[in-house]
């Protein structure tokens, strides 16, 4: 008998548990989509998206995207700030994206994103963004695609950045990837760059940091070798259009497209004995032509002049990737990682913040075309 | 008797699973602090170190089979002094087991469960342990090997780190001196303290004394290849900048992993590390109710279990902020390494020098 009641008490405290730490949906606003600003003055104004469901008269309700956007000196107060103006409390647990307006990057980023990494509740695997206006302009944006994509911004900006991510576009890169970097003395990061335009979202590119600053970006076809020369994408299908360099003019007829089948990237950084750094890049390229109107051919001769053809191209342009990278002193290969990693004694000789600028690199593309495609 | 015993296969379980607990997810931290990049090495360094101790507790433990440490002081040192000394133990068994109370709280508290009480978190943990730990050694060495396959778990959760990690952190070795290693030394040995749970079950042991040591000693080599592997792991997927601002690395790490059906893994980690946690106070509460049953001569040690709980429930609620914790984890800390090193070192060589022998335990078991 007293058995059975101390099993009976025992199964009703099964019932209790979490009493004290419960969340209830109903009272919490999922932030789905974050985006950071400087105003004049110099405070954080933080905007968030935040899905709403519209009741609707039929079926299932429409689902919104209401914006919300509020001020404070630091971006917790900012969110505090957002929090009195909307009746439940505000939740960023399962934010998507965030979004940092050009000017808020130019300062240090750590300084907006200490609260994502503070905060045990926060979503470190959210994606990172630079917008080329105010990240408001993202954030608050009325788009031309149909409801979907209008109700839930922060799925649909994750998609877009999926996608690039996929195209190799972009990095793949989260709040939590980028911190051992960002911290890192050795090595920069990269984060996508998005353009909004009149009523889209363009990603045009990546936007390059130095140490926890935004420095300046990499746009169009370019973006593309710029992550295969980083070799951070897992990505396989990757397409980029080239014009060959003894074409004159424009058009279709005078370009190539070709599709990554396989990317190898090799990186070897040695140090002579009076501290001056080099770096070797290797990548090689294994490709399948996906577009190239004015050629037929399958012979051994003229493959092997397209194939050289493109590696001129694409050193060419690496060289020229390179050049930015170090006009905006962002060491995004990591070359002062393996100096400490390999070359520690150089590494304590040599000026930490500027020595990304004096390497001296050695880029090679090599191409080497596999198929054509399905007609030759 | 015979229905208590253990068999040095689960007596490998038990010592795994004492030695596995709150250490593992500030580890990591602590020895960076102290070693930088190279703490790892300070861990495989008190791996060798704690083998020899657990040898030295062997040579003591194989003179008298059968008996625990509170029924061998007595006849090393004198029936009045032992006792104070049992009684120290004690008081240091009970201390630790609090400590592990308050870490548990500490780290829950902050990750999970900012809201819930502190008192209602730790009797959770506190009465379900009493609650195991009245029965036999040999049924808490059967549920400890039950909940072994979770460890099996938290390794390939920590695994998964490495699809995202940095290998060149971790180099250039060395470079931050041996001496510094050798200070992380200490912060190792602590996080590897669990093996003295031998100091007792031995003498719950069936077989021969040498494959009693080889099951503790295999314990403890596996629990310090883990904690290497975990400690190895974080290093590099943390920059040596970042992992000073993150005193639990091993959930943050967990934290950003996040797949198709669980979200947040440091959840799913930290609710399997609740039971490691959990069988390391069990140990450590059944040892003290142990010693306080040989203090004060009982016939069975169940009735000190209530007070026990409670004792330890009140006593890790008192300290209120981390820097309190802290100097509580400091002594207490530095009470393990004197009880297990230096004291078991003077009572091997008293009954060396003594040719103190056998003597079967006067106690029930």
């Amino acid at each position: 008998m007293r058995n059975k009641f101390l099993y009976f008490f025992l199964a009703c405290s099964l019932l209790l548990t979490g009493c004290w730490d419960q969340v209830q949906l109903n009272q919490t606003k999922l932030i789905k989509a974050g985006g950071f600003d400087y105003t004049k003055k110099g405070k954080v104004r933080t905007i968030a998206a935040i899905p709403q469901v519209q009741p609707g008269s039929r079926e299932e309700g429409k689902e919104i995207s209401q914006v919300f956007e509020a001020t404070g000196n630091t971006a917790r107060q900012s969110r505090h700030n957002l929090d009195r103006r909307i009746a439940e409390r505000v939740d960023a647990s399962k934010n998507l994206i965030i979004v940092l307006g050009k000017e808020a990057a130019k300062k240090d980023i750590y300084s907006i994103l200490d609260v994502f990494y503070r905060d045990p509740k926060s979503a470190l695997n959210a994606k990172l963004a630079v917008s080329s206006k105010k990240a408001s302009d993202v954030v608050s944006m009325k788009f031309q695609e149909p409801n979907i994509a209008t109700g839930n911004l922060g799925e649909y900006l994750y998609d877009l950045i999926a996608s690039a991510e996929d195209a190799s576009h972009v990095p793949e890169v989260s709040i939590q990837t980028i911190c051992p970097v960002m911290f890192d003395p050795g090595q920069d990061f990269a984060l996508p760059y998005f353009e909004p335009l009149e009523k889209e979202l363009n990603v045009s590119g990546v936007a390059l940091f130095h140490n926890h600053v935004f420095a300046g970006t990499i746009k169009g076809p370019k973006s593309i070798l710029f992550n295969l020369l980083n070799a951070t994408q897992s990505s396989k299908s990757i397409s980029t259009t080239r014009k060959l360099p003894n074409a004159k003019g424009d058009g279709p007829a005078k370009s190539v497209t070709l599709i990554v089948k396989k990317a190898k990237r090799k990186l070897k950084v040695s140090v002579k004995p009076d501290n001056s750094v080099s770096a070797k890049i290797d990548l090689n390229l294994t490709i399948s032509i996906g577009e190239f109107p004015s050629k037929h051919t399958t012979d051994k001769k003229g493959l092997k002049l397209v194939e050289s053809q493109l590696n001129e191209v694409l050193t060419k342009e690496a060289g020229e990737i390179i050049k930015t990278l170090q006009g905006f002193n962002s060491d995004t290969f990591g070359i002062g990682r393996q100096l400490i990693a390999f070359h520690n004694d150089t590494w304590q000789a040599i000026d930490k913040k500027n020595y990304f600028k004096k390497v001296d690199f050695n880029t090679n593309v090599t191409v080497k075309i596999m198929n054509f495609g399905i007609i030759e | 008797m015979k229905n208590n015993s253990i068999t040095p296969r689960q007596l490998f379980f038990v010592i795994i699973q004492t030695q596995i607990g709150v250490g593992i997810l500030s580890l990591p931290f602590t020895l960076f602090t102290k070693a930088k990049t190279d703490g790892w090495m300070s861990v495989m360094i008190a791996g060798v170190l704690i083998q020899f101790v657990i040898l030295m507790i062997w040579l003591l433990m194989k003179r008298f089979p059968g008996s625990t440490l509170y029924d061998v002081i007595p006849l090393l040192i004198g029936p009045a002094a032992g006792k104070v000394l049992n009684a120290l133990y004690t008081i240091h068994f009970i201390f630790v087991s609090v400590l592990i109370l308050m870490y548990f709280h500490q780290i829950t508290g902050r990750w999970i469960f900012p809201e819930t009480p502190k008192w209602v978190m730790i009797s959770c943990v506190a009465l379900t342990s009493g609650y195991l730990i009245t029965s036999s050694a040999r049924i808490i060495a059967r549920f400890f090997i039950i909940m072994t396959p979770l460890l099996i778990v938290l390794f390939l959760l920590i695994a998964y780190s490495y699809t995202d990690a940095h290998l060149l952190y971790i180099l250039p070795v060395g470079v931050h001196g041996m001496k510094n290693v050798l200070v992380g030394t200490q912060d190792a040995t602590v996080a590897l303290l669990g093996f003295d749970a031998a100091l007792v079950f031995f003498a719950y042991t069936n077989g021969k004394p040498e494959k009693k040591l080889k099951a503790v000693s295999l314990a403890a080599l596996c629990v310090t290849l883990f904690y290497t592997y975990v400690t190895f792991t974080t290093f590099i997927y943390f920059n040596s900048e970042e992992i000073i601002i993150v005193p639990e690395p091993v959930l943050y790490m967990l934290k950003a992993f996040s797949f198709k059906v669980i979200e947040r893994t440091d959840l799913v980690f930290m609710s399997l590390w609740l039971v490691s946690v959990a069988t390391s106070f069990m140990s450590y509460l059944f040892i003290a109710a142990k010693g306080v049953q040989s203090v004060l001569k009982l016939k069975h040690h169940k009735k000190t279990i209530p007070y026990l709980v409670f004792t330890s429930i009140i006593l890790a609620t008192i300290p209120k902020s981390n820097l309190q914790i802290q100097q509580w984890g400091k002594y207490i800390s530095l009470s393990g390494i004197i009880f297990t090193i230096p004291i078991i070192c003077l009572l091997l060589i008293i009954a060396v020098a003594r040719k103190k022998q056998g003597g079967n335990a006067q106690y029930e078991k």
